[in-house]
């Protein structure tokens, strides 16, 4: 009897085993179907592909410097050289080349669009013989050390949504930022300043805004958000003390609050709580860390001499360059800075002009710098604006005056350090600057790109916000092989 | 067994197909199938799943034919026998139509022949079986054995058909990726290692000595040169004309657009690589290396031949305990790992008060996974570079700005992974390099602002061609262009008199200003000192000076006496909302509004600007300047006339002044202008009553050629 019941019993269960199994593999069947990297292991889906902080593969690059050259500066008088444009001079834009193309309210009812060739020479760089514009004889002298992108092309034609998705991926707004992403995906490698900064500064010529939510963190965590130091007396507003309070008051003031924050936190077990009171640390230690970086009464008057004059005037260009550098070192990951005043709807040879004289000197001199203090290896520098300007004038075209309009299709911008090929050209535009012909990289290439650099792959680094994961590169993107050393 | 009508007829028709596959075989060459059956040969691939199937079941139920259970199942031997026919039957049809489909073009080579004999053998074991399975001698060994030779006959044909429809490696190709030797770079051939395996990978499942679609092959150099049916693949040097990237490039809908849709696609990068090397005249021989560094073909090829993350160090000591580097990790001391799954690590120091020799001491316990040290601008000592040594994996050290003099370099010569060391800003001397030279694996020393001399260097650089010496950035010699300087008041308005501050930002230059409105001059302008006052409205021209820099541009400060402030101002005439700033009062606030005109510090009119001042106490007024802007892009004019009326009441005044500033000429630059009002005038006024004129007539000149123009003011000053 015994020996039956333990066999009825063996049956039930080698039959609700089988029954089950079969109901098991049925599931798991089914959910390779749904999902089909669930085995794999490399689907986006599996949490432990991405832990943030941590970089995905060795990286090459562990600092960004991104010098936004912001309006879009014109390519075919800065990096990309049309000889061809200037044999034309004033002909019409044969409509073959234009294609498709929509032009902006500010042309689209030319009736004409004349080409332009460039008011300024070219010559020749370095064993690469990359072409320079002669506004440009210090980034001209530095063309070994960089690599010309003249193949770069984007979606948007105006400047707010060309902006937005150079910096966050979107053109809508409301993402992170790419130092957002940065922070977010290497952490900060000091823990004394934040991992992702903006300088601002300002030419005299043509301008367009630049507004925070270049730098906002979307939806990831607020400690991914750029932080704006400015030129003034307060490089970082509200980090200073009050007037009457000392450090020691200030740590005094910390601690008894932290000791407050600490019952609150044993109450709810809110994590918020206890960042909060992490933050409320950095900035202390940022109080004592950023007089510091902003000192720059230390620097020899050859690195003066290297970045202009101009470095000691706080708020230029020269001067970010300069703090740039500092900051870089300090081990702040991404140091944004944008440069405004590139629009040159006319008054373009003028103008820009003292746009060149504002950037030239000081971002060859960021480059050299870096490389002779050894930190080139793993700093990325970048530089170039939103999109790039049409090959024929918008308004009047006079001999020595004209301007540009906008033209997403194709324009130049430049790399430096971080793993990046140095002394190459790369991509290449038709005779008359229009298309691209060869090699074509898209904002998402260059973001997928970067990221590469980083050690991070962007098809990785994602953030589940409103029921969906977001990357920078969107669905999109190819790293642009061609460019890595 | 019961011999039906419909048996005796199916084994009639198995043999009379047996029959027609002989002489199929026999003739096969001299037979041409003509179009309208060609239909019936392509149905081929749909029925050659019926006789695996029902062959299969027939040879499971043949092989357990003799076991006691069935031996007498009279059903049991019925249907295997039936099986056993209708398999047969199905096998010889399909074999029938293989053959039919073979004579299409495109079917040829080793693996057709495997596929066909296999597949006429199933037809002929399972005919000749079926005969003998009656017969007297027919035991299990027969039978087992029988069943087997068709079992596996039929798998082979099968696997060897999929290889001519699909390709090699068709089921396995998604997880099985047979290791390929990576060649390296400098030994990699331009057609060999780059071209073929994309020709292998895309294109060559139809182009084979199997199947040659189009009558093409691309196995090797003879097959590409000859090309296919329509004519030749590559013509050398000219991929314009070349059919192979004609059809790659053509829309993935054409029809002769390759690969065919639904089969994978070339990648970009893939049909570059083709176009590059057809460009370059398709060579066969030449090596990548070959080609110039700058090469496109190379580039690409480069990142084929050895992906970026091949070139990854790979490190094989443990990793260290996660807790272990959370418990040396703090503020000033950041541990951070390499990347995903490698054990090594990266630390920083930063803030040197809180820098001592047990910083580094205290990383002993991960002295192994340590790979990178940055320390610069840390209060380090040469005693300091024992402890460094640990570090035994160490590829990167950045020693920038230390403490450190050289005089123990050689303490890190233990360091067999060192790559790169950074020793910028510290004193060091040749021979502390020499120390570390030596290092096989050391490939960059960063040495700017060090003690070397470029000789030095130099002489380093001749003595270790494998290391690369950064040195410092050397300017062209030429002097430098020295920026303006700056006026540190905040205030450009005074009451009586103003300290005049000006500063340079570059040490030691040499401030030369003048007040009569001409240039400064280098010898006969003063020199600035803190201590000079300005007491009447003056602008001030200023430029800076330096031995060894280019003076500066000159600049221009425009500073204001305003005496005499009005207890109330107010205009006659409202002007532009848009351009009132704070209301009439802006005008005597002291902030002057640079020559931004929408700051909300300007008035701004389409029409005159007429203003009332009141006195409470009578005022000895002699002289009103007006500062206005001209901005001709923004069809901003000065006034063409101002007049200053006087008196003690609204009721009484006179004409004091009356000025005609110069008129406008084209493309003059933005400026801001005071325009000095002289009153004729004796004794003091309680009520002054302001008119500036806007334009009338628009010059010819005029860019937009549309009025009315624009007239604006942000102070008046009265003295």
């Amino acid at each position: 009897m015994e020996k039956d019941i333990l066999e009825h019993r063996l049956n039930i269960n080698r039959r609700r085993f089988l029954s089950r199994l079969s109901l098991g593999l049925g599931s798991i069947a089914l959910g390779s179907l749904l999902i089909p990297d669930l085995f794999t292991g490399s689907g986006a889906d599996s949490e432990a592909d991405f832990i943030p902080g941590i970089p995905n593969f060795a990286p090459k690059a562990k600092r960004v410097i991104y010098l936004f050259q912001d309006g879009a500066p014109s390519q075919l008088e800065s990096f990309d050289y049309k000889p061809k444009l200037r044999e034309m001079m004033g002909q019409d834009l044969p409509p073959s080349v234009r294609g498709n193309q929509i032009l902006t309210g500010m042309t689209a009812n030319q009736a004409h669009f004349p080409l332009v060739g460039s008011f300024y020479d070219f010559k020749q760089y370095g064993e690469s013989k990359a072409w320079v514009s002669d506004l440009f004889p210090h980034i001209g002298k530095i063309a070994d050390d960089i690599c010309i992108i003249r193949s770069m092309y984007t979606e948007a034609i105006n400047h707010d949504p060309a902006l937005t998705f150079f910096q966050t991926g979107a053109q809508q707004g409301n993402r992170p930022s790419m130092g957002s992403w940065v922070s977010y995906g290497l952490g900060s490698e000091n823990q004394n300043l934040p991992a992702f900064t903006v300088l601002l500064s300002k030419g005299k010529g043509n301008g367009q805004g630049v507004y925070s939510k270049l730098w906002s963190n979307g939806f990831l965590d607020s400690i991914h958000q750029g932080v704006q130091f400015s030129s003034g007396e307060n490089p970082v507003l509200y980090l200073n003390d009050q007037p009457g309070i000392d450090r020691r008051e200030r740590r005094k003031m910390l601690d008894k609050l932290a000791e407050l924050n600490d019952i609150s936190y044993k109450e709810f077990g809110d994590p918020e709580i206890s960042a909060k009171v992490q933050q409320y640390e950095m900035a202390y230690r940022m109080q004592a860390a950023v007089p510091e970086i902003m000192d720059v009464s230390k620097e020899s008057d050859d690195i003066i001499k290297m970045y202009g004059p101009d470095c000691l005037v706080p708020g230029t260009y020269a001067a970010n360059c300069l703090l740039a550098r500092k900051l870089s070192e300090n081990g702040v990951r991404f140091v944004q800075l944008y440069h405004q005043g590139w629009d040159q709807h006319n008054n373009l040879p003028q103008e820009m002009a003292g746009q060149a004289m504002d950037v030239d000197q000081a971002s060859a001199a960021l480059v050299t710098d870096l490389k002779q203090r050894g930190l080139l290896d793993e700093t990325l520098v970048i530089w170039g604006g939103e999109f790039g300007r049409t090959n024929y004038s918008q308004g009047k075209l006079e001999k020595a005056n004209y301007g540009r309009d906008h033209h997403p299709r194709c324009f130049s911008i430049w790399m430096a350090g971080g793993g990046i090929k140095p002394g190459i050209v790369y991509g290449e535009s038709d005779e008359f600057g229009y298309n691209i012909v060869k090699d074509p990289v898209h904002v998402h290439d260059f973001h997928a790109t970067i990221l590469n650099q980083l050690g991070l792959d962007h098809k990785k680094l994602t953030f589940k916000s409103q029921g969906r994961r977001y990357r920078l590169t969107d669905v999109a993107g190819n790293v642009v092989k061609g460019i890595l050393s | 067994m019961i011999k039906s009508k419909h048996k005796g007829f199916a084994e009639n028709l198995l043999f009379a197909l047996n029959i027609f596959i002989i002489f199929l075989l026999v003739f096969g060459s001299a037979i041409v199938i003509p179009q309208w059956l060609q239909p019936v040969g392509r149905l081929h691939p749909l029925i050659l799943h019926f006789p695996i199937v029902v062959l299969i079941m027939a040879m499971m139920l043949e092989f357990f034919r003799f076991k006691d259970r069935f031996k007498t199942e009279k059903l049991y031997h019925d249907f295997t026998t039936y099986l056993w026919l209708t398999g047969a039957i199905f096998a010889a049809f399909t074999a029938i139509m293989g053959l039919f489909l073979s004579k299409e073009p495109g079917y040829e080579g080793g693996t057709l022949q495997w596929h066909k004999w296999l597949g006429v053998s199933v037809v002929f074991v399972s005919t000749i079986i079926y005969w003998c399975r009656s017969a007297g001698w027919y035991n299990v060994k027969t039978a087992r054995w029988g069943a087997g030779v068709v079992v596996l006959s039929l798998v082979f044909a099968g696997h060897f058909g999929a290889d001519l429809t699909h390709g090699d490696n068709f089921v396995l190709a998604p997880v099985w990726h047979p290791e390929k030797d990576l060649v390296p770079l400098d030994k990699a051939l331009v057609y060999k290692d780059v071209i073929q395996p994309i020709f292998q990978s895309k294109c060559i499942s139809c182009h084979n000595p199997d199947k040659t679609k189009g009558g093409l092959m691309l196995i090797d150099e003879k097959s590409i040169l000859k090309g296919g049916k329509d004519g030749k693949l590559i013509v050398p040097g000219q991929p314009q004309i070349s059919m192979l990237l004609q059809r790659i490039h053509l829309v993935e809908e054409d029809k002769k657009h390759m690969p065919p849709a639904g089969k994978p696609q070339l990648t970009p990068d893939e049909m570059d690589l083709l176009y590059l090397w057809v460009k370059e005249n398709a060579d066969f021989k030449k090596k990548v290396i070959a080609l110039p560094a700058k090469d496109s073909l190379r580039m690409i090829a480069s990142t084929y031949l050895k992906p970026a993350e091949e070139t990854e160090e790979k490190y094989d000591f443990a990793a260290a305990d996660d807790k272990l580097i959370k418990k040396l990790n703090n503020n000033y001391r950041v541990i951070y790992p390499y990347a995903k799954e490698s054990p090594a690590l990266g630390v920083n120091i930063y803030n040197k008060s809180t820098y001592r020799p047990k910083t580094l001491e205290e990383l002993s316990a991960i002295k192994q996974q340590v790979v990178s040290l940055d320390v610069s601008k840390m209060p380090v000592k040469d005693a300091e570079l024992k402890t460094i040594a640990q570090f035994e994996n160490l590829h990167t050290l950045n020693l920038n700005f230390t403490d450190v003099t050289g005089s123990t370099l050689k303490d890190l010569a233990s360091l067999k992974s060192l790559k790169m060391i950074s020793l910028a800003g510290t004193p060091l001397n040749a021979s502390a390099i020499k120390q570390i030279s030596a290092l096989k694996s050391l490939a960059k020393i960063t040495l700017w602002d060090t003690g070397l001399t470029d000789a030095q260097l130099n002489e380093l650089q001749a003595q270790n061609k494998k290391i690369e010496f950064i040195k410092s950035f050397k300017d062209d010699g030429k002097p430098i262009k020295l920026n303006v300087p700056q006026l540190k008041n905040t205030a450009l308005v005074f009451a009586e008199s103003m300290p005049l501050e000006l500063s340079h930002p570059i040490k030691g230059v040499q401030i030369r200003y003048t007040t009569d409105g001409t240039d400064p001059d280098s010898i006969k302008s003063p020199v600035f000192k803190p201590g000079v006052a300005i007491n009447k409205n003056t602008n001030i021209k200023v430029k800076a000076y330096k031995a060894g820099w280019l003076s500066s541009d000159v600049v221009q400060f425009s500073v204001f006496k305003s005496t005499y402030t009005p207890d109330s101002i107010s205009f006659i005439k409202q002007p532009n909302p848009k351009y009132s700033a704070d209301g009439a009062k802006s005008l005597i606030d002291k902030d002057l509004g640079g020559t931004n005109f929408g700051n909300s510090k300007w008035i701004g009119a389409q029409n005159n600007i007429e203003i009332y001042m009141q006195f409470n106490k009578p005022a000895d007024v002699h002289n009103v300047t007006i500062n206005c802007l001209r901005n001709l892009g923004s069809q901003i004019f000065l006034p063409i006339g101002i007049e200053v009326w006087g008196g003690t009441d609204i009721n009484h005044l006179k004409l004091l002044s009356n000025v005609t500033p110069p008129a406008a000429k084209k493309d003059e630059p933005v400026i801001t202008v005071g325009i000095d009002c002289k009153l004729n005038i004796a004794k003091p006024i309680n009520c002054l009553k302001i008119i500036a004129k806007n334009i009338q007539t628009l010059p010819a000149w005029d860019p937009v050629k549309k009025g009315p123009e624009w007239v604006f003011m942000d102070e008046i000053f009265l003295n």
